[in-house]
């Protein structure tokens, strides 16, 4: 019993980055019709930017926990400028071609992103996690220990979950976005900004990937490539929220998380996670189907 | 036919390129044609029936494994071994085309990647699999022998070059021949009205099934000479993205047409590797050293100023600008051939 | 005989239903049309007959054939082919390809000898051509057979697809609005082109479109649907005075609500329009929707666009506030050439386009949506007003706008319009959808834009209610101006406003006599002629007969036939 709690956190924990990525992707979305494959490997760069603050250019006499909040910032502020960098440079001039191009414009984005990481911080090499809380703070339930890390993991996930949805619900700003998110063209017709909503979504969908990115470190092989494929499964979760509810898209995460650890009780494989990602992927599909023809209902 | 006299020529041409270079020069020309066939399966599937998949490199790479394993498990001649990858391929583009038939678009790409990864991080690297891939080591081909001759890979790399590439020609002719065929049409009405052509009498089952499969078999053929060509196989070249980089390089160089496909398969093996060699030195007094990275960032990049600029590919934007100062000229008018 | 018979066809999407226990029945040799308007389910019933959609209740038969659970290829094979609304062309492949592939599909190709070119293929290959070309010359389009079909203009497109129907060897053809975009020249040709295909290759049609003039002209019979239930059928000219019909159309005739018109009128002539379009030309891909549009708006007057679906009133107002662009023409609002702008800065210089289907956003609430309006001015915008004017809404003010009903939402939209001062608002089919109680409040909100001076242009469907708060009208026919004026004189002359809907006057006469396109006068009682061609009309008349006459159909042809004996 004390395993099944055990891994319930480690799969909550890996839930709630899933949700966090998850909830970047739909937010870019909805609001401009580009599926982000790019979006792990955008947040891969963020995270490596925030650990060559930590670990390259921090000064030895800082304290640990300044020189974490610095790598922190710093990583989040290189995502939100590259989020702007690319609505700015690259998805203003394709916004009326159709959603499959778009796409592959970010699959282009995948690669340059992978391997310019590549260059710069090396591949196949270990890199040392960034903790935001000790390592060894661990808390102890019902004796069931949970690390400190996990509990931030979860907490960020939660609280982002209900800071996004309150930003979109109560501020002026966020109203603009739901609008865009409903309907483009009607949100054109009333006057609002559809442009500078677009590059709003794609700065905070590059910062929750960070986000994610940077608390996901203490979990996983920490290299460039494993953290760029964590898109699988932030897709997974995506589509259980049908790419449109943002609740429906966290609680995607969280379950997500567990249906991928649960089995490593018994199953101890590196990839077989993936092959769940990739049944539920298809389960979620199959169910959503419309009805008849899949050409007429689109 | 000017098609098989093209090819011909093409042949006669292509294949004494290598003679005279280097045994790794002669390596990335046989890695050239296993690229370009992976690329092939993609335009047959993208270019010619409109249905997007990122993971044709998972049907080389089941090709590959497939041969190695028939070759090492079971010692049968080399050319059985490339006809079990072939079918091993298709049977799983069958399979992979299930889903096809009720997604489109956005949704297939999505399936498609979730399979690549899959075979990429699972089956291919997994205890489980070992059988089949032959542990982590992967299957090592070096006593092969194809119709009776000992195919050592060092030695013989010239000969297994001249296979594939007469391989690659046939099945380009073949490609071209279904293009303009009544069975190409009908993968191209799927392509440009899938609605029109369910209610005109097109079995979308049946073709959506036949192109995954046959687009699979393509990438398959490739990948089953990868152990001959390679003495062994393992896990990495047939990666998540490589499949990503086939579809960023059919797209660049035109997704629509058999020689883009040529080209771009020389492009995913000679440049990287031409970079690398000969890409370092001292540029204003710092030392630089280009490297495969260099080679993907350039093709990512590459990719999104294509797509925003040309959509066509460069294939496609060369060939719209010979024809137009060909018929400027007067010769040459005629029926549209987006094939060649 | 009967070659269509459909029973109780129920649709439903969501919560809305979209055909609600439609029967219809086709027979051999008819051209049948179905009409209705917008909503009203015609394409639903279409693609529940081509195989796209599966319907929730009901059964179609095709020659006695069960269609229920054939996929789309199949019905193909058993002779169904159709056109599209929005043109499905092959376009990368030539038009003799476009014609060659379902005539492959239909036969037995095979793919292994395609790819190798054996000779069977060649042969096959070489027949297909030539039925090919036999097809394209009877329809006139030999000069096109090696054009990409993409290259072609619509027009032409249209033909093609035809064309590429008709190379299934189809029994039966289902065309849907096949007139879009046409001008009136090109639908009279379309409408002999239809007789010819008829005659010519034995074909059955069925024929949806709002163009009232090709239905009349072309069509034996005419189903008219209405909000997903069948409510008419008859003849054309039956149809075209049927009093339910014309009310689903034009709307109910209302009493004169009272000469409101103030005299804004005079006070035009000093200032300049605020709207002035000329020449406009717009449309959707391939296809030219409206051209030479000339119209204008002063400051504070309400103007009318009304007339027939797919005139391209939606089409004007779109490509007037930005939402589509315009391919001639200019545009100039206040002053200002805005011709090409984007729809986010026209609605900020104070012109605002409520759009069919309201423009809105079904999961913010009434209260956010109003809110959004402080967006896009910059500054806070006081609310209050908006519930003054319609306290219903404040009542729901924290509802979804998704989920309240047609006339709420349609209060929501007004309301936006008000709160943002626009100079000018342009509304389009306000009433869609709306009970005529929730309509005629509508409409006095109008008033209320008139006395806070601005302007209004409103496409309206309901003629009646449109022309009694105008101050001017335009009337659009087949993508262009047709008659305009004050909207005192118009509506005076309804007969002529309900020919633009129904039917131009032109073809009065043609109707008149009860003939259709082939001439022939059917006169039940003598059954004279019991052609080959024309049965399907005898049996529509004994039905007729038999129904008004209270007997089986049996009976009514025993007496008939020992009259003929007795001749």
């Amino acid at each position: 019993m004390a395993t099944f709690a055990a891994y319930t956190v480690i799969g909550l924990s890996l839930g709630g980055i899933f949700s966090l990525a998850a909830l970047g992707i739909v937010l870019i979305y909805r609001t401009t019709g580009v599926l982000n494959f790019a979006h792990g490997a955008m947040g891969m760069f963020s995270t490596f930017v925030a650990w060559q603050v930590f670990y390259g250019w921090s000064h030895p006499f800082w304290p640990g926990w300044f020189s974490t909040f610095l790598a922190v910032v710093a990583g989040l502020i290189f995502a939100a400028a590259m989020g702007l960098l690319l609505e700015l440079s690259v998805f203003r001039w394709v916004r009326g071609r159709e959603p499959v191009v778009k796409a592959v414009i970010t699959i282009g984005i995948l690669l340059a992103l992978q391997s310019a990481a590549s260059l710069i911080w090396h591949n196949n090499q270990y890199h040392l996690p960034i903790y935001i809380l000790p390592q060894q703070w661990v808390l102890s339930v019902a004796d069931v220990p949970i690390g400190a890390n996990s509990l931030v993991i979860i907490g960020a996930a939660l609280g982002l979950a209900f800071g996004l949805g309150a930003f979109l619900r109560y501020t002026g700003f966020g109203r603009a976005m739901r609008a865009v998110s409903d309907s483009p063209t009607s949100a054109s017709l009333w006057g609002v900004p559809v442009g500078r909503v677009g590059a709003v979504s794609w700065m905070l969908g590059s910062l929750v990937a960070a986000l994610a990115g940077i608390l996901i470190t203490p979990f996983i092989n920490f290299d460039t490539t494993s953290l760029t494929l964590l898109i699988i499964d932030a897709l997974a979760a995506a589509l259980i929220g049908g790419l449109v509810s943002l609740p429906l898209t966290v609680l995607g995460g969280f379950v997500l998380g567990l249906l991928e650890t649960y089995p490593t009780i018994w199953i101890q494989s590196i990839g077989f996670p993936r092959l769940v990602a990739l049944i539920v992927i298809l389960a979620v599909l199959v169910v959503r189907n419309p009805r008849g023809f899949s050409v007429a209902a689109k | 036919m000017f098609r098989l006299l093209g090819a011909l020529l093409a042949f006669a041409v292509l294949a004494r390129i290598p003679v005279g270079f280097d045994v790794g020069f002669k390596f990335d020309a046989a890695l050239a044609v296993i690229w370009a066939f992976g690329l092939l399966s993609l335009v047959l599937l993208t270019g010619y029936v409109g249905q997007i998949s990122l993971c044709q490199a998972t049907f080389a790479g089941v090709g590959a494994y497939t041969a190695g394993m028939m070759v090492s498990s079971f010692h049968v001649d080399y050319l059985v071994a490339v006809v079990a990858g072939v079918v091993a391929a298709a049977a799983l583009g069958v399979v992979v085309g299930l889903p096809a038939l009720r997604l489109r678009g956005i949704t297939l790409a999505i399936v498609t990647l979730g399979i690549a990864l899959v075979f990429d991080r699972y089956v291919f690297q997994d205890h489980a699999f070992e059988w089949f891939t032959g542990g982590t080591g992967g299957w090592r081909v070096s006593q092969a022998t194809m119709f009776g001759l000992q195919m050592d890979s060092s030695a013989h790399l010239m000969a297994a070059y001249l296979v594939l590439l007469g391989l690659f020609c046939v099945v380009a002719v073949l490609l071209v021949n279904l293009h303009e065929s009544g069975a190409g049409r009908r993968f191209r009405a799927i392509r440009d009205s899938e609605l029109a052509a369910a209610t005109m009498g097109v079995d979308l089952t049946r073709y959506k099934l036949l192109a995954f499969g046959m687009s699979a078999a393509i990438a398959g053929l490739g990948g089953s000479f990868y152990p001959l060509v390679a003495g062994s196989v393992s896990p990495q070249p047939f990666w998540l993205f490589t499949s990503l980089q086939f579809a960023a390089i059919a797209v660049l160089m035109g997704v629509r047409y058999v020689p883009a496909a040529a080209l771009g398969g020389a492009f995913m093996a000679f440049v990287p590797d031409v970079l690398t060699r000969y890409g370092h030195g001292a540029f204003m007094g710092h030392a630089y050293e280009i490297s495969y990275d260099w080679f993907q960032v350039a093709v990512g990049v590459l990719l999104i100023v294509q797509l925003i600029a040309l959509p066509d590919g460069v294939w496609g934007d060369l060939r719209r600008r010979f024809r137009h100062a060909w018929s400027s000229v007067g010769m040459v008018g005629g029926r549209r051939v987006k094939v060649a | 005989m009967t070659m269509l018979r459909v029973r109780d066809l129920t649709v439903r999407f969501g919560g809305i239903v979209a055909l609600d226990g439609v029967s219809l029945d086709l027979n051999r040799g008819e051209i049948l049309g179905l009409i209705g308007p917008n909503g009203a389910g015609k394409t639903t019933l279409f693609n529940c007959i081509s195989g796209v959609i599966r319907p929730d209740h009901g059964s179609i038969y095709f020659e006695d054939q069960s269609l229920t659970y054939a996929p789309p290829h199949e019905r193909a094979r058993l002779g169904v082919a159709r056109t599209f609304q929005n043109l499905q062309l092959w376009g990368s492949m030539t038009v003799e390809e476009n014609l060659i592939v379902p005539m492959d599909a239909l036969g037995r190709r095979n793919t292994f000898s395609d790819t190798l070119y054996l000779p069977f293929s060649g042969y096959a290959e070489r027949a297909s051509q030539e039925r090919a070309r036999a097809i394209l010359h009877v329809l006139d389009l030999d000069r096109y057979a090696r054009t990409a079909a993409g290259d072609l203009p619509a027009g032409i497109q249209r033909r093609v697809e035809i064309a590429r129907a008709l190379a299934m060897r189809p029994r039966l053809l289902l065309l849907d609005e096949p007139a879009a975009g046409l001008d009136a020249k090109e639908t009279a040709r379309l409408a002999g082109l239809l007789h010819a295909v008829r005659q010519r290759f034995h074909v059955s049609m069925l024929l949806v479109d709002h163009d009232m003039s090709l239905v009349m002209r072309v069509c034996d019979y005419v189903y008219v649907l209405d909000f997903g239930r069948m409510l008419a059928k008859g003849q054309p000219s039956e149809i075209r005075n049927n009093p339910k019909v014309i009310a689903a159309y034009l709307g109910e005739e209302s009493k004169n609500q009272g000469g409101d018109i103030h005299a804004v009128a005079q006070a035009r002539n000093e200032e300049p329009p605020l709207l002035e379009v000329k020449k406009l030309a717009a449309g959707y891909g391939g296809l030219e929707v409206i051209r030479d549009v000339d119209l204008e708006v002063w400051p504070g007057e309400v103007v009318a666009c009304i007339g027939a679906n797919g005139a391209g009133k939606t089409t004007t107002l779109r490509a007037i506030s930005g939402m589509i662009h315009a391919r001639a023409g200019h545009v100039m609002f206040a002053g200002q050439d805005v011709t090409g702008s984007t729809a986010e800065h026209i609605s900020k210089l104070g012109l605002v386009h409520i759009p069919e289907g309201r423009g809105l956003f079904p999961t913010m609430s009434v209260e956010d949506t109003l809110r959004l309006v402080s967006n896009t001015a910059g500054q806070e915008v006081d609310v209050t007003p908006a519930f003054q004017l319609f306290p219903r809404l404040r009542e729901r003010r924290r509802q979804l706008v998704g989920t309240l009903s047609g006339g709420e939402q349609q209060m929501v939209a007004l309301a936006r319009a008000i709160l943002s001062r626009p100079r000018l608002v342009m509304i389009d089919e306000m009433s869609q959808g709306l009970a005529p109680t929730v309509v005629r409040q509508l409409f006095e909100i109008i008033r209320v834009f008139r006395e806070q001076g601005i302007a209004v242009l409103l496409v309206e469907q309901f003629v009646e209610s449109a022309l009694d708060v105008a101050d001017r009208a335009y009337v659009f026919e087949h993508g262009t101006i047709g008659l305009s004026g004050p909207a005192v004189e118009l509506r005076g002359d309804r007969k002529l406003v309900a020919g633009s809907y129904l039917g131009s006057a032109v073809d009065a006469t043609a109707i008149a006599t009860n003939r259709n396109g082939n001439g022939h006068r059917p006169d039940p009682a003598l059954m004279e002629i019991v052609s080959v061609r024309v049965p399907a009309r005898v049996k529509r008349a004994l039905e007729l007969r038999a129904e008004t006459e209270g007997r089986p159909a049996g009976a009514v042809v025993v007496e008939l036939l020992e009259k003929v004996d007795h001749q």
